[in-house]
C-alpha cells in the first residue's frame, strides 16, 4: 500500500456514519445487556432494588422448573438442525437432478419461513386438534384410528409435536440454501465421479457432502441458535404446558418476569444471564467442534 | 424410470405438506364457522368475500394493520439508512477499530433476545416510551441492525477501490462518496435487506408482546392472538384474520422472491 496524504483517515467521516448504528446499539442492546446482569444480582422491585449478591443466582441453580426448561429447549436444538438439514439434503438432491418445474416447488418449500409463528401456531393447533384436524383425519382415513392422539394436550407428545412444526417450517428454507451450495460446485467433479462408475451413495458420502460441508455445518448452527431462541410458537400452541412439557426458557422467563405477578424482576434477569452464557458457550463449543472434525479430515 | 416416478411422488407428496396448510387456511377463511364445522376439508361452495371487511372492520383489524404498517416501516427505514452508514464505514475505511466495531454488531446476531427483554422493558417504562409505538419502532430497529450491517458490509467490500479514489478526485466530500457512489451501486442488496427487515418485523411478536399492552396499539400478530383467545370457536373467522395477515406477505414474496431468498441465505452460505 502507498502511503500518500489523502490515505489519511477522516476520523470526522468515520465518527460520523458509524454513529447513529453505535447510538442505536448503545442504547437497545449493549445498555440492557449489562442491565440485566446488573439485575441479577438484585432483587428488583417496582420503586427499589437491593443487592442480593449471588442469592438469585443460587435459588436458580435448585429451581427445577428452570432445568426442565432448558432440558427441553437442548432437545429442541439439538434434534432440530439434524431432522432439517437431512431432509433438507434429500430434498436438494432430488431437485439437483434437474425437475421440471423446480421454480415453482423451490417457492411452495420455501413459503413457511416467511409465515409468523403465530400464524403458523394456530394453522398447527387446528391441524392437532383431535377431534377434526389434518393429523388424526390422515391417520382415520389411512385405517391407523389408533394412532390419533391429543398431539399437543398429551404430555409426552407435545414437545416431538412441536419440533415437528418447526422441522415443517424450516426443512424448505434449508433447502433453498443447500441447493445453491450445491449448484455453486464444479460440474467436472461430479462428472468425474460419474465416469469413475462411482455408485449413488459413495458419490453422496465421498464427494458431494465434503464438498458443501461449509454450508451444511452453518446451517446447522444457523438451525441450532434459532431453536435456543424458540418463544413465539411455544407460546401460542401450549404456553409451555401440558405440565410444562414444553416450556423452554423463553416461555418460563416470560413467565418470571411479566405472568406471575411476583414483581421482581431480578430473578427473571439470572435466568436471563445465565441462559446468554449458557447459549454463547453453545454456539461456541458446537462451531469449534464441527470445525475441528473438518480440520482432521485434510 | 421408476425411480423417475418415485421422485416425482416424494417431491409431490412433500409440496403438499408444506403448502397445503396455507391452502386449507384460505379455504377456510372464505366459508363461516357452520360451514367448517359440518365439514373441515370441503371445498368452499359459496365465497363468503364478505368476511374480509367483517374481520376487518368489527375486528379492530384496520387498526392492528395500520400499527405493523407504521411501525415496521418508520423501523425499516431507520434501519437501512444507519445500517447503510455502518457498513459503508466499515467496509470502505481502514482504521484501527474497524474489525473491533464489526465483531461487536455482528456478535450481536446470537444473542438470545432474553437478555435483553427484561431491561428494555424497565428502560422503556423509565422513559415513557413503554406501551407506545416509538418505543417499538425503536427497539426494532436495534434487532435488525446487526443482520443488516452485516449483509451490506459483504456488499460494500466488493466495491472496487478505484471508484472511491475517482470520486475523491473530483472533490466528493465522505457524504457525497456514500450518497452518490455506494449506495446507488449497492441498491441491489439494499433491496434485499429492506424486503428481509420487513417481512421478518411484520412476524416478531416477543418484544410487541412484552412492550405493547394497549388495544390500540397493537400490531398484526398480537391482534391474531388476542382474536384468537376472544373468539377461540369461531374457526372461520379467525382463517380469515390469519389471511389477512398473510396477504402482504405472499404479495411481497410474489414480487421479490428471487431477492428475498437471497437475503434470506445470505447469512448461510459464505
Amino acid at each position: 500500500m502507498q502511503r500518500n496524504p489523502i490515505d489519511r483517515q477522516p476520523w470526522g467521516a468515520i465518527s460520523a456514519f458509524l454513529l447513529p448504528a453505535l447510538t442505536i446499539y448503545t442504547a437497545f442492546t449493549a445498555y440492557p445487556v449489562l442491565r440485566t446482569i446488573w439485575n441479577s444480582f438484585h432483587r428488583v422491585l417496582p420503586r427499589k432494588e437491593e443487592f442480593v449478591g449471588l442469592a438469585n443466582y443460587a435459588a436458580l441453580a435448585k429451581d427445577d422448573l428452570f432445568w426442565r426448561a432448558v432440558g427441553n429447549t437442548f432437545i429442541w436444538a439439538c434434534a432440530s438442525p439434524l431432522a432439517e438439514v437431512g431432509i433438507a439434503l434429500f430434498l436438494a438432491l432430488a431437485l439437483y437432478a434437474r425437475v421440471p418445474g423446480m421454480r415453482f416447488f423451490r417457492i411452495a418449500w420455501f413459503t413457511p419461513v416467511l409465515m409468523s409463528y403465530v400464524v403458523v401456531g394456530i394453522i398447527w393447533v387446528w391441524i392437532y386438534n383431535y377431534d377434526w384436524g389434518a393429523a388424526n383425519a390422515i391417520l382415520r382415513t389411512l385405517g391407523l384410528e389408533r394412532w390419533a392422539a391429543a398431539w399437543i394436550g398429551d404430555p409426552k407428545l407435545a414437545l416431538p409435536s412441536l419440533i415437528f412444526i418447526t422441522t415443517w417450517m424450516w426443512s424448505g428454507f434449508n433447502m433453498v440454501v443447500l441447493l445453491a451450495a450445491l449448484h455453486s460446485l464444479p460440474s467436472e467433479v461430479i462428472e468425474a465421479a460419474e465416469l469413475d462408475n462411482c455408485g449413488w451413495g459413495a458419490k453422496l458420502w465421498h464427494i458431494i457432502i465434503p464438498l458443501i460441508k461449509p454450508t451444511l455445518l452453518n446451517l446447522l448452527v444457523l438451525s441450532f441458535i434459532g431453536k435456543m431462541k424458540i418463544f413465539d410458537l411455544v407460546w401460542i400452541t401450549t404456553k409451555g404446558g401440558p405440565l410444562w412439557s414444553t416450556e423452554t426458557v423463553s416461555t418460563y422467563l416470560y413467565k418470571r418476569a411479566f405472568e406471575w405477578s411476583t414483581f421482581d424482576l431480578g430473578y427473571p434477569s439470572t435466568i436471563a444471564a445465565v441462559w446468554f452464557v449458557i447459549v454463547l458457550l453453545a454456539v461456541l463449543g458446537l462451531t469449534r467442534a464441527l470445525r475441528s472434525r473438518e480440520k482432521l479430515e485434510y | 424410470m421408476i425411480a423417475r416416478a418415485f421422485l416425482f411422488i416424494a417431491l409431490g407428496l412433500y409440496t403438499a405438506f408444506a403448502a397445503g396448510p396455507f391452502l386449507w387456511v384460505a379455504t377456510m377463511s372464505l366459508r363461516t364457522t357452520s360451514e367448517i364445522s359440518r365439514d373441515h376439508y370441503a371445498w368452499p361452495s359459496t365465497l363468503h368475500w364478505e368476511k374480509f371487511p367483517q374481520a376487518w372492520f368489527n375486528s379492530n383489524y384496520s387498526v392492528y394493520f395500520e400499527n405493523s404498517l407504521v411501525v415496521v416501516l418508520s423501523a425499516v427505514a431507520v434501519l437501512t439508512i444507519a445500517g447503510a452508514m455502518a457498513a459503508h464505514c466499515l467496509a470502505r475505511y481502514r482504521f484501527r477499530a474497524n474489525r473491533l466495531v464489526y465483531f461487536i454488531i455482528f456478535s450481536a446476531i446470537i444473542f438470545p433476545p432474553q437478555i435483553t427483554i427484561i431491561a428494555l422493558f424497565q428502560s422503556l417504562v423509565q422513559y415513557g416510551l413503554y406501551n407506545s409505538k416509538l418505543g417499538l419502532t425503536l427497539v426494532y430497529i436495534s434487532i435488525q441492525l446487526p443482520l443488516t450491517v452485516y449483509i451490506l458490509e459483504s456488499f460494500f467490500a466488493q466495491i472496487p477501490a478505484d471508484l472511491f479514489d475517482a470520486a475523491r478526485m473530483d472533490g466528493y466530500t465522505e457524504w457525497q462518496i456514500f450518497w452518490k457512489v455506494s449506495l446507488p451501486i449497492a441498491l441491489p442488496a439494499i433491496a434485499t435487506t429492506v424486503i428481509l427487515n420487513t417481512i421478518l418485523l411484520w412476524n416478531e411478536f416477543l418484544y410487541a408482546v412484552v412492550l405493547i399492552t394497549d388495544d390500540a396499539k397493537r400490531t398484526l400478530p398480537l391482534g391474531i392472538q388476542r382474536f384468537m383467545g376472544d373468539q377461540l370457536e369461531d374457526v372461520g373467522m379467525i382463517a380469515t384474520g390469519l389471511m389477512i395477515a398473510i396477504i402482504p406477505v405472499v404479495l411481497i414474496y410474489l414480487f421479490f422472491s428471487e431477492k428475498l431468498i437471497q437475503g434470506m441465505t445470505a447469512g448461510a452460505v459464505k
